[in-house]
Order: C-alpha cells, then structure tokens, then sequence
C-alpha cells in the first residue's frame, strides 16, 4: 500500500528567515530557522532541554562565529523527513513531517 | 517534484530495492529472502541479495559461500545468477560480531553505498529481526520500494510482525504485503498439519489492510537445501516449496510494480 493519502509536502523553500512549506491539503506554512533549530529532535537537543535553564552558560566558539542559526543543507531522509545541517555544523536532527507541520505556522497569503 | 533522498550512485541502475522483514526471529526470513531472490532470478529479473543481518549473517551459508579475502574478492559476490553481499564474506565473521547500533547501522549504509550493485531489477535486502538501527538505516538511506513482512502463522509471531508493519507505515515506507512462513507441513500419506497453526498472515494483511502475498509450507527439505548450499526453489524446483517460491515471487514482483512510492521534494535553500 502507498502512504500516496498521506499529508504531504510539496515544496520547501527558504523564505526570509525560515522555511516556507506548501502542503498537499493545500496549507501554506513557514517555520523560523530559530525555531527550527530550537526544537532540533535529535537525542543530545532533547537531553539539553530536559535540564534547567543555564544563565551562565558559555556559548562555543563555533557557536558565536555561527551567529544566528541558519541552514547549510536540508535533505530528504527516506519518505518521511528531512535531516538538516545547521551553520553551527550540528546536523544530527532528523525532522520528521508531522514535526515539521506542528511547528509551522500558517503563512500570509 | 525533484527525486530524493538523496539519489545513491551504487543504487542508481537498480530498479527496485524491497526488504524483507519480520519483527520476529525465526520466521525464516533469511530462507524466504534467500529464495524469494532466487526465484524472482528464475523469473528472467536480475536480482541482487543484500544481507542486513550484521550480527547473524546467514546468506553465505545457505548459498554455499563463506569468508574471502577481501583484497582479492570482489563485492558483490555472484553465485547462482545472483549479486550476494554479507558480512558473512568478510574474515573472522564466524567469530561473531559485537558491535554497538549506530556501527551496525554504519554498516547498512555500506553495504548500500560503497558496493557496486550495478544494473538489477530488484535489490532484495534480508533484515535482520526487530525494529532498530538497521531497518532505521534502510529506510533512511535507500529508495525503497516496499517491504514485506514475513510471520508464521501463530499469534505470537504476529504480534511483533505488526510492530514491523507499523514501523514502515511510521517511516512512510509501502509495505507490499504479509507472507505466511511455515504454513502447514503435508504428510507422506498426503494429510494436511497446520503445525503452528494456520491462517495467521492473512489475517494479519486483512486487519492492516495490506496484501496476503503468499503462504510457504513446511517441507524438511527447505532446512536441508539451506545447510547445504543449494535453496530449496535450485534445488527441488518441482517441489510444492518450490512452485510456492515461484508464485511469492510473481505477486512481489507484481506489488513492487504497483508501488512506486512518491520521493519527497527537495528544499530550495
């Protein structure tokens, strides 16, 4: 059987400062990059926000050359995500689709 | 629509890529993919046979093939028409392996990324039992066109063969269908035993709503051919076993072509 019924994207493209998403039922969305990044799925982000809040903590070097958190490459991961690459050379998030449709917030026309 | 993933160079000219699974061990699922490979080759396709179980490889053995020398040999193997790779190839394999997940998943990509496969019809990829690294890599890495799972007939083998058929819905991957392994043995005198029970795979494939692909019987023979090299469909292609491959066969082939699952959109940066 084929996940064809599926909610689906059918174009991603970069748009000001997130990702603009168009949807198979039709939805037009965008997700800001901090967004994206922020709520990074990968096992050492979910560890990270599972801790309390540290004020003093010191951002790496690569992290301060990094700046504000902008994608270096967003590729397919199979049929159901997509895995991005991040300036600050993290890359071990895999977004799935559901994901990527809960953080996205409707885009105006 | 732009294709993706990320199109793999050693997959390029090879049509289809199925796996074979089961969240079960000991279903048979090597001896199906085995079999299922040779048989689809018997069908006039060109047919690879990839072994995704790092930990217990069993392909060499059931096609008469052991450790090589890596430097001489060269990946993928040939042996009956097919194109074989396996961990079981490399030396020290009998050893046993003990490795950690993301190594196990390190070597799925391998297998999938470094080997010439060169031009097939169909990649068939044995996984090993369970829903962990290794089918997360095939599903991650490969275009699949599907999966199907394989289940015994009992209840307790289809109790983790829906945990695998919900993990490829998860993963949006298609699963072509259920086969039924083991199915029911006949005896010399021509009476029919439903040893572990019967009818468990369709039911199964009505309950998920996916296709019954087919059912394999019990014969000893198949155990025999598998120890010794030689798979049941080369060796005693008359046999019920056999003419049961033939058939499983034509319906993957069928389902494989009826697929086609849609790539997702590559992003605009």
């Amino acid at each position: 059987m084929s996940a064809g019924a599926e909610l689906k994207p059918l174009a991603l493209r970069r748009e000001g400062d997130g990702l603009a998403i168009d949807w198979s039922d039709g939805a037009r969305t965008l997700i800001s990059w901090r967004t994206l990044r922020k709520n990074c799925p990968c096992a050492s982000c979910n560890e990270e926000r599972q801790k309390p809040a540290d004020p003093f903590k010191l951002l790496s070097d690569r992290e301060v050359v990094a700046g504000s958190p902008q994608p270096v490459a967003m590729s397919p991961r199979g049929y159901y995500a997509y895995q991005i690459t991040w300036n600050d050379g993290h890359n071990t998030g895999i977004y799935t689709l559901e994901l990527l449709r809960r953080l996205s917030e409707p885009r105006p026309a | 629509m732009q294709p993706g993933p990320a199109p793999i160079p050693a997959l390029e000219r090879v049509q289809h890529v199925v796996a074979v699974a089961s969240g079960k061990g000991g279903v048979g699922k090597s001896t199906v993919a085995a079999n299922l490979a040779l048989a689809m080759h018997m069908h006039g396709q060109r047919v690879g046979l990839m072994d995704a179980d790092i930990y217990g490889p069993s392909i060499p053995m059931m096609m008469g093939l052991g450790p090589v020398d890596p430097q001489i040999a060269s990946f993928p193997i040939d042996k009956f028409g097919l194109k074989l790779m396996s961990l079981g190839f490399l030396p020290d394999a009998g050893k046993g392996v003990l490795l950690r997940g993301p190594m196990v998943a390190k070597w799925v990509a391998t297998f999938l990324t470094q080997i010439n496969w060169g031009e097939l019809d169909f990649l068939v990829i044995d996984l090993p039992p369970g829903t962990g690294d290794a089918q997360l890599t095939l599903c991650q890495t490969a275009r699949l066109t599907g999966a199907v799972i394989v289940t015994t007939p009992q209840d307790v083998s289809l109790l983790d063969a829906v945990k695998a058929l919900n993990m490829f819905r998860q993963l949006r991957t298609p699963v072509l269908g259920v086969i039924e392994n083991m199915s029911y043995f006949v005896a010399d005198d021509g009476k029919r035993y439903e040893i572990f029970r019967h009818g468990g795979g369709k039911k199964l494939a009505t309950e998920t709503g996916v296709a019954f692909l087919g059912e394999i019987p019990i014969d000893p023979r198949v155990a025999e051919s598998g120890d010794t090299g030689d798979p049941i469909v080369r060796r005693h292609p008359d046999s019920p076993v056999a003419k049961s491959y033939m058939a499983l066969a034509a319906a993957v082939m069928g389902a494989a072509a009826q697929a086609g699952p849609e790539a997702l959109p590559e992003v605009q940066l």
